[in-house]
């Protein structure tokens, strides 16, 4: 089995610099496969309580959150890692979830070996309210090795 | 139900005089139409309006709210509150920092419903009008604000610290302990302020209302929780806020402290709002400014639940229970 790495990726500068240097660093690597993964929030019901509005919200997301991982996917072709070594994968969680928690389960799921995330560049105050996803992995991770691009 | 019948509810639970035109809504959507004198019909419930509930935010201090309705039930003749549907969604700041902040009546409902018997909280229930719009009925409670509480106090804040606040404190981590078992709830307040902590005039308990907002946000549902907690906590325990402003004023007594003070001692989120009280009033307790100063621009670590908050403002509280005889 080869080394399996789960990249997070948003629609931010971030997850394109995580990308970069993850295709950059890896793509001599034969036995490296590469998950781009990206944790898409669903609307919130309360939100959004309309379901047939709701769902439309969310299929706008999800075709959003596609395209991402194909331009990114893209990228990391460009770069030189084989089409074959990439996947990507998309996860809805539900509001109450956090995109850290979601990340750190499909990495216990998959057994990935290695968590790359982009650093936000948050502000104090950002990170006070919404909390920093690259802080959480470091501090949760378990049983595997956690990249942070700045 | 006759208007006949109306018309006697009114006279006998109420002590106005009957309009010759009583005009009766089962849908509520449009709430701006309904007016006081008006009557509401909700599952066969008959609300009497008087008239509209008011803006207490500041910068929107008096505006009227008109989804909020202060109405008689014609049932028993008690004081209610309607909070009829409305959404809508705007830019709320947190000192420095806003965010989208949307008004959304099913969390409330939810939480309503969810609360309900838990004293801690406001309480009421919801009907459904003929449109499908939630009508959140409100108990009124005879209450001052939090914020009222504390202005209203007349000491120097030595004494207040050493004699008033223990007992207020007292109450307060009760209140810190609702928001807690609200969020293991996986719900969130969404609007913790001043005077949404409300004092009841008759036994003194402190309840929490209005929880209509919420946020769209993938990483930490609590953050804005957490923030209206510290801000309370910073007013109940400086007795009310002290600004740079106010620090630097002829009045002040504070002038001596001034060069010592440093951009760190100041909220994070009110760079001009002192939060290190300890460097104004010595006195204070290591351990509950400790706690504030999780709140401040110089903090590295911050709080991500109710439960971390609570767990380290225990011991600043158990220090008062031993110290102080009027700390229970």
């Amino acid at each position: 089995m080869g080394h399996r790495i789960l990249v997070g990726i948003d629609c931010s500068a971030n997850a394109q610099r995580a990308v970069d240097y993850v295709g950059t660093m890896l793509r001599p690597h034969d036995d490296a496969v590469i998950t781009l993964f990206h944790v898409l929030v669903g609307p919130q019901p309360d939100i959004y309580p309309d379901a047939a509005q709701r769902e439309q919200e969310l299929d706008k997301r999800h075709r959003r959150a596609h395209r991402q991982l194909e331009a990114m996917a893209a990228r990391l072709a460009e770069i030189g890692v084989p089409p074959d070594r990439i996947a990507v994968k998309i996860q809805v969680c539900d509001p109450g979830e956090n995109v850290s928690s979601a990340l750190l389960d499909e990495q216990r799921r998959g057994a990935y070996h290695t968590v790359v995330v982009g650093r936000r560049g948050m502000s104090k105050r950002e990170e006070f309210l919404f909390g920093s996803v690259s802080s959480k992995i470091i501090r949760e991770a378990r049983e595997c090795t956690v990249w942070v691009v700045q | 139900m006759f208007h006949a019948d109306v018309r006697d509810l009114i006279r006998s639970h109420t002590p106005f005089s009957v309009p010759d035109k009583i005009r009766i809504h089962t849908d509520t959507t449009q709430f701006m139409d309904i007016k006081a004198g008006d009557c509401i019909a909700v599952e066969g419930r008959l609300f009497y309006v008087k008239g509209e509930e008011f803006e207490g935010r500041f910068g929107l201090d008096g505006e009227p709210k008109f989804w909020v309705k202060r109405v008689i039930d014609l049932h028993d003749g008690t004081a209610k509150i309607l909070k009829l549907a409305f959404f809508e969604s705007f830019f709320m700041h947190l000192g420095e920092e806003r965010i989208r902040c949307f008004r959304s009546p099913h969390k409330e409902s939810r939480i309503l419903e969810r609360t309900a018997g838990d004293a801690r909280f406001m309480q009421g229930y919801t009907l459904y009008d003929d449109a499908g719009n939630p009508v959140r009925v409100i108990e009124r409670m005879a209450a001052k604000t939090f914020y009222d509480l504390i202005h209203e106090l007349e000491m120097d804040h030595e004494t207040y610290y050493e004699e008033v606040f223990p007992g207020i404190f007292s109450n307060l981590m009760k209140a810190f302990y609702a928001i807690k078992d609200l969020h293991q709830m996986g719900e969130i307040h969404g609007d913790i302020r001043n005077d949404h902590l409300l004092i009841e005039h008759d036994g003194g308990r402190y309840r929490w209302i209005d929880f209509d907002y919420t946020y769209e946000w993938p990483g930490q549902p609590y953050g804005v929780d957490l923030f209206g907690l510290g801000n309370i906590l910073l007013f109940a325990a400086g007795k009310g806020f002290h600004t740079l402003h106010d620090l630097k004023s002829s009045r002040s007594p504070f002038h001596a402290v001034l060069s010592g003070l440093r951009e760190e001692d100041f909220s994070l989120f009110f760079p001009n709002r002192l939060m290190n009280l300890k460097k104004i009033f010595p006195y204070v307790r290591e351990t509950l400014n400790k706690v504030l100063m999780h709140f401040a621009a110089g903090a590295e670590v911050f709080y991500e639940s109710a439960h971390e908050f609570i767990e380290d403002l225990e011991i600043a509280f158990r220090s008062f229970l031993w110290e102080v005889p009027h700390g229970s």
